[in-house]
């Protein structure tokens, strides 16, 4: 009883994250299974194995066991299936990026490698910071705003000294800021969602409008930053953004209106845009007619399918599929990547893994303390669960092609990071708060009673 | 790692990892489920709301991905368009697209015209008689792509789309086996085999068209275009090549020629139709609508010129006789007296200007072009008397004056030609009255007993026909014969046309001649 709300020492939290310990284990197993796979192939193929290549599995197993030693002496109580699930997807990315080659840069390890590791712990970290209720200060006074101010600013210094390639904007050596705009702008939108959710929430008595002098500040921050992004062409980060901040609306006042009108309005709103952007039309005639320029506008995605109809059911294994056929499979096409190699099973267990991130995630959002918990992390997982859909939907042809990364697999150091910190921050929220004086716990308790004994007996029927 | 792993033992162990991969991921998932009371979050407060709807409708989002995802990747065969994609473009040598066993191409005999071999893991297609089918077969290569009946016919010869019980059984062992690979469905054609070979033996050296189809249900016996093209090799150059001698174009469906003198079978079945009887002075010196125009004379008119005497003309001719004479002013005047409207009708009754499909399916089809008569100004009286000898502006198909022949053998009734041999004989349009029709055959077949087609005459055959031969701009007349046999039940119609092959009675006619016995010797006619 004394670990439900109060200080917990260090002992309890070996003893509660234990759990995490044995499945960490497993997770380690099944992705070192692959690693060998992989190694025999690559030596039966005529490759040489040198000690190199033993390097991101020994990372990968340094970085778990660091990242569990860090949350148990942080005495951290929060959620342990999200954590586990996030291990074996950026494990799952360790493995296939490693297929790819592209931890290699001739010969020598290249600076991807340590992406992953570096992720895990600063997830980690980033739990750690804002755990026992920390995150709130994310909120306080008018550092909202400077969320609002960096994602902008951030966007518009991409803009004045950024480099255009394959349609996008880049900043040197073609790595994507932008990509930080997933958390920052959730920081900023959540922020304010959880200040005016009175205002937000009084919708029009009779007619059902949205209270638009409150949402006045939204909607202007909102304006520019279609307009910052529509230049920049990077339809898929506001396709994701918009979403975001349409699920915040909603879950920080309650009111589905939000979701209603934003779907009416993203239908209209596509229809321009498409029509504005050049390179986002050629993307709808090569998902609605594929076989229309089979050898130009649909080649990466039918080379793709090649690959998955290839792999069948089971695949062939890692390291024995033909990747290299579709274009930079190893970004946006990792999906059909592991089609090919292990077949519609691994693309299941997959799929599987990143529905209990989600769920799980969910299960913290309905469950956080605060409303701006609940919007941040309502927002966060937004964005990672809208980022995974449009990005395996792409590749199985299901949704127009958007460009986006498969999160913790494909290969992009700042989508990967942003990905980390995201998911380090709902866990900070499923810390909860810090132990709170003995009266508003009574209040809780009294609240929850039923809900506790259901829980206490189930606990025991499970012992 | 200097120890050798034997390639054997190293598959073994492949499966063993492959297998236990994936044992432990679901292990995984099973002890993350059961973990999931023993992780709840107890510190947390109760929930706000319930989390159940958004989990459940997640769920439904994903399942409906791996869902369309299977439909790819799982049963791709089911999408004829992408095994066709992964034939042409895709270049792992595991893809199970690859070795599918298509199906063969066989004559109605069957005869094989094409068919597949494994060579060292890869397949090839291969056609034993190359060039004399090409036209027809076509060919199915890696880098160019398919044609004819390979490009029409692809879904049916890679295995089809399922559409029974027992086809989506099969695709289900398919799956578990990994077994990809459909056998292909042979495709049957109604062409005969040995009527083709000799047929485009008969065009060797020349350029021209020969297309032989059955008036009763417009089955196709023979179809042959020269120049051909080996499919067995096919170049780039012969794509590039779109000259006069062009390959690649089929000469006897897309060719559009001058018809010449064959054309007068249309005005006669107009006369015969608007029930001329009694004659037409046609005089030596010829016709013309206008002293401004050049006349249009008999070929006789030439033919003493040229030798320095001259002829007294034809004097007063029935519509037999102009016929089986092939006279000109006869039915240039035949023509303008009847008139334009009267003209175009005859001809829009006979299908032309138009396209005509043989088969079809949503990956392709197969169809022929009748002919070009283009719409003249009705005060062009000239222009109409020209193309009342087939010359001037109208153009036919090789195809299509074979069909006019099979109509005119099955009393009047054009049937849809047809190359496949499962296709049902399907009806297409009257191209005259019954009637019409057999005063006409007796009329085609007076031409080969006492006509310009004498030469041909057989006492093994009763062969009917029209000769023609078509001047044009390019060189030496055209050179066509039209026609039938037996006169009095026809079971071949056949139409020869060889490019600038001089007159029709020296060049065409003995090759349909020659042809049509070849069909009696084969059977074809009984």
């Amino acid at each position: 009883m004394s670990r439900v709300n109060g200080p917990i020492d260090i002992a309890d939290a070996w003893d509660l994250r234990a759990p995490e310990r044995s499945l960490l284990v497993w997770c380690f197993a099944c992705i070192a299974l692959g690693f060998v796979m992989l190694w025999g192939s690559t030596h039966v193929g005529g490759g040489t194995i040198d000690r190199l290549d033993l390097l991101p599995l020994g990372l990968y197993a340094l970085s778990l066991l660091t990242l569990h030693l860090i949350l148990v002496t942080a005495r951290f109580r929060g959620d342990q299936l999200i954590l586990v699930a996030v291990a074996f997807l950026s494990g799952f990315g360790m493995l296939a990026q490693y297929r790819m080659g592209s931890f290699k840069t001739q010969g020598t390890l290249s600076i991807n490698l340590a992406l992953f590791p570096i992720g895990l712990i600063l997830m980690g970290a980033t739990v750690i910071l804002l755990m026992r209720g920390r995150y709130q200060a994310l909120a306080q006074g008018h550092l909202i705003w400077v969320w609002a101010m960096l994602s902008l600013g951030l966007l518009a210094v991409l803009l004045l000294f950024g480099q255009r390639f394959r349609g996008g904007v880049y900043a040197a050596g073609l790595v994507t800021p932008s990509e930080i705009l997933k958390v920052t702008i959730v920081l900023f939108v959540a922020g304010f969602v959880a200040r005016n959710a009175k205002s937000l929430g009084a919708w029009g008595k009779g007619l059902p409008l949205p209270p638009w002098r409150a949402l006045l500040p939204l909607a202007g921050f909102w304006l520019i930053l279609a307009g910052l992004l529509v230049i920049q062409r990077d339809l898929g980060l506001f396709i994701i953004l918009s979403i975001a901040l349409l699920t915040m609306l909603f879950v920080g006042t309650g009111r589905l209106g939000y979701m209603l009108f934003g779907g009416i309005g993203a239908v209209a709103l596509a229809g321009v845009v498409l029509k504005i952007l050049p390179h986002g039309e050629r993307r709808v005639t090569a998902w609605l007619e594929p076989f229309r320029d089979p050898t130009g506008g649909s080649w990466q995605i039918l080379q793709g399918l090649s690959g998955m109809f290839s792999g069948g059911l089971w695949g062939e294994g890692f390291g024995r599929g033909s990747p290299e056929y579709t274009p930079i499979a190893q970004s946006d096409f990792i999906y059909s990547v592991i089609g090919e190699e292990l077949g519609f099973a691994g693309c299941a267990i997959v799929i599987l893994f990143f529905l209990i991130l989600f769920g799980r995630g969910l299960l913290v959002v309905s469950r956080a303390a605060d409303g701006y918990g609940r919007a941040v992390g309502a927002g966060l997982l937004t964005v990672l669960a809208t980022q995974t859909f449009l990005n395996i939907g792409g590749v199985t042809k299901l949704v127009p092609l958007t460009g986006l990364p498969l999160p913790f697999i494909s290969h992009g150091g700042s989508s990967l990071i942003t990905g980390f910190i995201g998911v380090g921050l709902l866990l900070a929220i499923s810390d909860g708060q810090p132990a709170t004086p003995a009266k508003s716990r009574t209040a809780k308790q009294t609240n929850g009673v039923t809900g506790k004994g259901a829980r206490r007996s189930r606990r025991s029927s499970a012992g | 790692m200097t120890t050798h792993l034997d390639p054997e033992l190293w598959s073994l162990i492949r499966v063993g990892l492959h297998v236990g991969f994936f044992f432990a991921a679901a292990y995984l998932l099973r002890s993350m489920f059961n973990a999931r009371s023993v992780t709840e979050l107890r510190h947390l407060p109760r929930p706000k709301w319930s989390a159940r709807v958004p989990i459940v409708l997640l769920t439904l989002l994903f399942i409906g991905i791996l869902v369309y995802q299977a439909t790819w990747q799982l049963i791709g065969t089911s999408r004829p368009e992408f095994i066709a994609f992964m034939q042409l473009h895709d270049r792992r040598a595991l893809n199970p697209a690859h070795r599918i066993q298509r199906g063969r191409i066989l004559d109605h005999r069957g005869e094989v015209l094409a068919y597949s071999e494994e060579i060292l893991g890869q397949v090839y297609r291969l056609y034993p008689d190359g060039p004399a089918f090409a036209h027809v077969v076509g060919y199915s290569h890696p880098w160019f792509g398919a044609s004819g009946m390979e490009s029409v016919a692809n879904v049916r010869l890679n295995g089809g789309a399922p559409d029974g019980l027992g086809d989506w059984g099969k695709l289900g062992r398919q799956l578990v086996t990994q077994d990809k690979r459909p056998r292909g469905q042979d495709l049957t054609l109604t062409l005969d085999a040995e009527l083709q070979r000799m047929a485009f033996g008969l065009l060797e050296g020349k350029q021209g068209a020969i297309v032989a189809m059955r008036p009763e249900d417009g089955a196709i016996r023979t179809l042959v275009s020269a120049p051909s093209y080996d499919p067995n090799r096919i170049t780039s150059a012969l794509f590039q090549d779109s000259g006069p001698g062009a390959a690649l174009l089929n000469r006897a469906t897309q060719g559009l020629y001058p018809p010449g003198s064959t054309f007068k079978i249309l005005l006669a079945a107009l006369a015969l139709q608007q029930g001329f009887s009694g004659t037409l002075e046609c005089p030596a010196d010829g016709f013309t609508t206008s002293p401004r125009y050049r006349k249009i004379r008999d070929h006789e008119y030439y033919t003493a010129s040229k030798s320095g005497s001259t002829w007294t003309g034809q004097g007063s001719l029935d519509l037999a006789t102009a016929f089986a004479r092939s006279s000109n002013v006869f039915f240039a005047q035949l023509g303008v007296r009847y008139g334009h409207e009267a003209f175009y009708a005859m001809a829009e009754q006979m299908q032309l200007n138009r396209r005509i499909v043989l088969h079809e399916t949503p990956y392709g089809a197969w169809s022929m072009r009748t002919g070009e008569i283009p719409r003249l100004d009705t005060s062009d009286r000239y222009g109409l008397a020209q193309m009342s000898i087939g010359q001037g502006a109208a153009l036919v198909t090789p195809a299509h004056m074979a069909l006019i022949a099979a109509s005119i053998g099955n009393q009047g009734l054009a049937i849809r030609p047809r190359l496949i041999e499962t296709d049902e004989p399907a009806p297409l349009a009257y191209f005259m009255s019954t009637s019409v029709a057999e005063r006409l055959s007796a009329m085609l077949r007076q031409v080969v007993i006492s006509g310009t087609g004498r030469g041909i005459d057989t006492p093994r055959l009763a062969i009917a026909g029209k000769t023609g031969t078509a001047e044009n701009p390019q060189g030496a007349s055209h050179s066509w014969f039209v026609g039938f046999a037996p006169a009095e039940r026809p079971q071949l119609a056949v139409s020869v046309l060889v490019e600038h092959g001089g007159y029709g009675s020296a060049t065409a006619a003995p090759i349909a001649r020659d042809l049509l016995l070849r069909a009696l010797d084969l059977g074809l006619i009984e």
